[in-house]
């Protein structure tokens, strides 16, 4: 299957410090990747590197077999507002907008927003009737799935999750997992960065991340399609 | 452990913190200039007013009052006007305004012949020497008419400045006068009265505007020696800083010993013009003061005026200052929300979180206060310096009152944010994001 | 790009209604700002005007006295006022001074206009009243203590005339007349009757005379001329002033009009000072008030880093971000510019009528400038704040460092 995603000897530097030291890691087309690890593993630096938010100190990154790494910061943010989705653990949703206009901001700086597929975006995730309601009113579930809502509204080819359940409990939690499912089988490509086993264990592909360097990477075997 | 937290937010707030105690500063500093100047620009104003010349005339207690307008009337005054003693002048600075009087000058003035036509002539005191006695020391004291007729024009020569010519035989000419007689600067000029002559050179010709166009200024002692009063005066002209008047002022006018004591201890400490026209009629028994009615009351309806502007122009300052103040506060405490509510759910009580920020925020207004009571010192001193040419003199009652406003504005505008943040559940805003 | 701006204009009317609470704190801070500049900009002009009619306590500031000997008639006097614009013009006190006895004594009688007199000496203090019709008489505080005259009083002012040979012949017969034994010479004395209604406090040789209207100076002195001096008091600056008394000197002949020095001098240095004063007071004042907007606006800015990162992630450019931002700013900036300039001439207007009873001069150019001026500030305090918050990198602001 075709590489979306291909890290080449990738390093990264904070200071002296190295987050990311030479690590390689493709992602195929409609794949549904965990990238696991504890804290300071380097996995959060591996999430903005994947989601093109920041640039590797050495090595290359290839996204849909163009190299990302040399591209201005012009490019890089075309590039993530056209090609990534992204979920945050924090939801981030803006306070003073309704959920539906959330998810109608990212279709403003993609292309042209529209509140009638805004609203169909919000069905996919189950909010329709929370549409109209402000961040503050929605449970932290639901504010997750708004924040899913919003990444998926610009059909992105690469859906980028940072501890997407960090903050909910079991069941949200299992609510946002079906919505990955969901989306795999429409045949998104899926990164999920995580210390959850529970959240990683039912991806396609686990990799795990310890001191900046990849120590396994395999198929999950336990993967139910 | 309090101290720690303390600690801590400072360190990481140290932005935030900075930015409240900078507009604190700032609000302090409006308040703490505005005050300053309002509380003193009566004084200062008062200051400038004095360019109208005197506002009391002292003359003897029962001069004659039939006088100058006609000349022929001249002729029989002496004989009924009284005089007062030279040497009482000084007492003018022995009352308890003494401090106020700006400037005074004694006078004499008669006629004299001049080229065979009658002229006035006016003796007094230009930029004289005074020595005085206060409580057994000897002062002095430079005083005269200099400073009483500022609206003067030395249209040639130069003023008389008694204190760098030797003797007495000099006098200044007015225009009108000057160019009917055909004198100018540098003459010597004969003046006589009574078959007494004076040679007088003229220093400079003047012009004033008034009557006084057609007059001879000289110094005192000239006019005593034609008038053979050697040692009297005629009138004193005082200017001095007073208060605006008031109802009690008007009342006192009347008759002072019709107040009550209390009212009469009130009047005779405030610089009212009929108080120090009191005191100074206290000071010289002999002699009756009296206000210049055109340049006293003038002068206490444009101070009242002045001042009156000055502090609405002060309070809406300081509206300003509070709200910009207390904004800045609120909005600085609800940013922390999220710290705060991190407290919260490790266990804080609301009244431990309230008064860790109130410490804080008091804290830093303090510091903030500090820093604005200098930076508005300094800027009372530039718009003295730069209005009145002098200093603005700084009252320690605007330093307490602008602390106690920036503690009460500071915490007005705590409250809000506090309010907000007892109300706060952790949960919400550890999940809410933001 | 209709659905676009549709869009921008959703998310920033959003933001100010939403987020109202902190939008009321920046946009306070603006009024106020506005409210400052204008209002205090509105006194600033309004000064010289209010305190030059406060300066009019002083009294007259023109006299208009006749060349040489002679007097100022009243057509000269007509023309001559007419040089001074109606709304500058406080008022104007014509004397005529004539010698007469009382009580066989000598006093000066000034008939004058007693309607008007307070106009141009404003600072008289008069025990009683002012006379309303002929037959009263103001007397000066001296002159009554002199001639044991009291408040209410009826006095007798009686002017001899000496008969010539021609008058003898007119028919004078109200007049009793006499001959004087030493010299031999036919006088008649004319007697005129008062009613002292008040006494003349002012501590000046005002004190000296007594004042009467002039229809009884004529009938007592049996002449109609014209007045020794006129008072003139004109709310003006100093150069105006002195360009009316030029004017008037050289179109009129016979009658030269002179300021007083003592009161326009010393007006206008007091006068440049007040001003100044209230300039620098409105300088020092106006920029802290800004740089109190200033940090304001910057601290509403620190608070939504985090919403600017999040735009930047989700692909925004920083001309987007930058450009909705400084819409919110430029929007708050106008309405509390407006705001700001209605509450600043309500101020004004407040201050005018309490301290100077007097409504203030609207000045319609400084409601744009004071808008403009809160848009430029407000706009300039947005946008370094602004511009920093994103430079930030999203991915450090997202992960809530």
């Amino acid at each position: 299957m075709e590489n979306l995603l291909e890290l080449k000897n990738i390093s990264k530097i904070y200071g002296g410090l190295k987050a990311l030291d030479n690590v390689s890691l493709n992602v195929r087309k409609g794949e549904w990747l965990a990238i696991m690890g504890p804290s300071g593993s380097g996995k959060s630096t591996m999430m903005n590197i994947v989601g093109c938010l920041d640039k590797p100190s050495t090595g290359e990154v290839f996204f849909d077999g163009k190299d990302v790494s040399k591209e201005s910061g012009k490019k890089l943010t075309e590039l993530h507002r056209d090609k990534i989705g992204l979920v945050f653990q924090q939801f981030h949703l803006i306070n003073y907008l309704n959920a539906v206009e959330n998810v109608m901001v990212a279709q403003y700086y993609h292309s042209m927003p529209d509140e009638q597929e805004a609203l169909e975006a919000l069905e996919r995730v189950g909010l329709k009737d929370r549409a109209k309601h402000l961040p503050s009113q929605l449970s932290g579930g639901e504010q997750q799935r708004v924040c899913i809502a919003r990444a998926i509204i610009n059909s992105p080819q690469l859906i980028l999750a940072d501890e997407p359940t960090g903050n909910l409990d079991e069941a949200n939690e299992n609510i946002v997992l079906d919505i990955f499912r969901r989306l795999h089988k429409e045949g998104t490509t899926l990164v999920v960065v995580t210390h959850d086993p529970e959240v990683g264990e039912v991806a396609q592909r686990i990799v795990r991340l310890e001191h900046g360097k990849i120590v396994s990477d395999r198929e999950n075997e336990h993967f139910t399609d | 452990m309090f101290f720690r937290m303390v600690k801590g937010t400072f360190i990481r707030q140290k932005k935030k913190l900075l930015m409240i105690a900078l507009t604190v500063a700032l609000g302090a500093s409006i308040a703490t200039a505005m005050l300053n100047v309002m509380l003193d620009v009566g004084d200062k104003i008062n200051e400038e007013l004095k360019t109208y010349g005197s506002n009391i005339t002292v003359v003897p207690q029962s001069s004659a009052v039939i006088s100058k307008l006609y000349d022929t009337e001249e002729e029989d005054d002496d004989a009924q006007t009284e005089y007062i003693k030279e040497e009482k002048v000084g007492e003018l600075l022995t009352i308890f305004w003494a401090n106020n009087i700006t400037d005074f000058a004694p006078e004499t003035d008669t006629t004299v012949t001049l080229n065979n036509s009658e002229v006035g002539l006016v003796g007094t005191w230009f930029n004289h020497k005074l020595e005085f006695k206060k409580k057994g020391s000897v002062y002095t004291r430079d005083t005269g008419v200099i400073n009483l007729r500022s609206w003067w024009d030395v249209e040639s020569g130069t003023m008389l400045n008694e204190q760098a010519v030797s003797g007495d035989k000099y006098a200044m000419i007015g225009r009108e006068l000057a160019e009917e007689k055909n004198i100018k600067a540098g003459d010597i000029i004969t003046v006589s009265r009574d078959g007494r002559n004076e040679e007088l050179e003229i220093i400079g010709v003047f012009e004033s505007g008034d009557d006084d166009d057609n007059m001879i200024y000289t110094t005192l002692s000239v006019v005593q020696r034609l008038t053979d009063t050697v040692g009297y005066i005629k009138k004193i002209e005082v200017s001095a800083i007073t208060s605006p008047e008031d109802e009690l002022a008007i009342k006192a006018a009347k008759n002072p010993s019709l107040l009550s004591g209390d009212e009469y201890d009130l009047w005779y400490c405030t610089a009212y013009v009929s108080s120090i026209c009191f005191q100074i009629q206290e000071a010289i028994p002999e002699a009756s003061a009296s206000a210049i009615r055109q340049i006293a009351d003038s002068e206490g309806k444009i101070l009242e005026k002045t001042e009156l502007l000055m502090s609405l122009i002060t309070f809406l300052s300081l509206i300003g200052a509070t709200l910009g103040i207390s904004n800045l506060v609120t909005s600085g405490v609800m940013e922390r929300s999220q710290e705060l509510a991190l407290l919260k759910a490790v266990g804080a009580k609301n009244g431990q979180i309230t008064f860790l920020v109130l410490t804080e925020i008091i804290f830093t207004s303090i510091l903030g206060t500090i820093a604005g009571y200098f930076l508005g010192y300094g800027f009372a001193q530039i718009i003295g310096h730069s209005v009145f040419s002098s200093g603005v003199e700084m009252s320690g009652m605007v330093a307490f009152i602008v602390s106690v406003l920036i503690i009460f504005v500071t915490l007005i505008g705590s409250i809000p944010a506090i309010r907000m943040l007892l109300r706060l559940r952790p949960s919400e805003v550890l999940h809410g994001g933001h | 790009m209709n659905k676009k701006r549709k869009m921008f204009i959703r998310m920033i009317v959003a933001s100010l209604v939403r987020r109202r609470s902190r939008m009321i704190v920046a946009l306070l801070a603006i009024i106020v700002g506005a409210t400052i500049l204008s209002g205090l900009g509105l006194i600033y002009f309004d000064v010289p005007r209010q305190m030059s009619s406060q300066f009019r306590s002083y009294g007259a500031n023109i006299i208009i006295a006749p060349e040489s000997d002679g007097d100022v008639s009243y057509e000269k006097l007509q023309k001559s006022i007419t040089y001074f614009p109606s709304n500058e013009l406080e008022g104007y006190t014509p004397y005529r001074y004539e010698n007469s006895k009382i009580h066989n004594m000598p006093v000066t009688l000034a008939g004058t206009d007693l309607g008007s007199v307070l106009k141009t000496s404003p600072y008289w203090h008069i025990d009683g009243e002012l006379p309303a019709k002929n037959g009263e008489a103001l007397i000066g505080a001296k002159l009554a203590e002199s001639l044991g005259i009291s408040k209410g009083e009826s006095v007798s002012t009686v002017n001899t005339f000496e008969i010539t040979g021609e008058m003898e012949s007119i028919d004078i017969p109200d007049y009793e007349k006499y001959t004087d034994p030493e010299t031999g010479e036919t006088h008649c004395d004319h007697t005129l009757d008062l009613t002292i209604s008040g006494i003349l406090e002012t501590g000046g040789s005002e004190e000296e005379y007594i004042y009467i209207s002039l229809e009884d100076v004529e009938y007592l002195t049996l002449s109609k001329r014209g007045y020794d001096i006129v008072e003139v008091s004109v709310a003006s600056i100093k150069d105006k002033l002195s360009e009316y008394t030029e004017k008037i000197s050289k179109d009129i002949d016979g009658i030269k009009a002179k300021l007083v020095k003592r009161v326009t001098a010393s007006e206008s240095s007091v006068l440049s000072k007040l001003q100044a004063l209230v300039f620098i007071v409105t300088a020092v004042v106006l920029v802290l008030t800004m740089i109190c907007v200033a940090t304001t606006m910057a601290a509403v800015i620190a608070e939504r880093r985090r919403e600017i990162g999040l735009r930047k992630a989700l692909g925004a450019f920083n001309s987007s971000i930058v450009g909705q931002f400084m819409g919110e700013g430029l929007l708050l900036g106008a309405v509390g510019g407006i705001l700001g300039s209605v509450l600043g001439f309500l101020f004004a207007q407040y201050v005018s009528q309490h301290v100077f009873s007097s409504p203030i001069t609207f000045r319609p150019l400084l409601i744009p400038i004071t808008i403009v001026a809160s848009v430029i500030v407000t706009g300039t305090a947005c946008l370094m704040p602004i511009k920093s918050a994103v430079e930030v990198d999203p991915a450090l602001v997202l992960k809530g460092e």
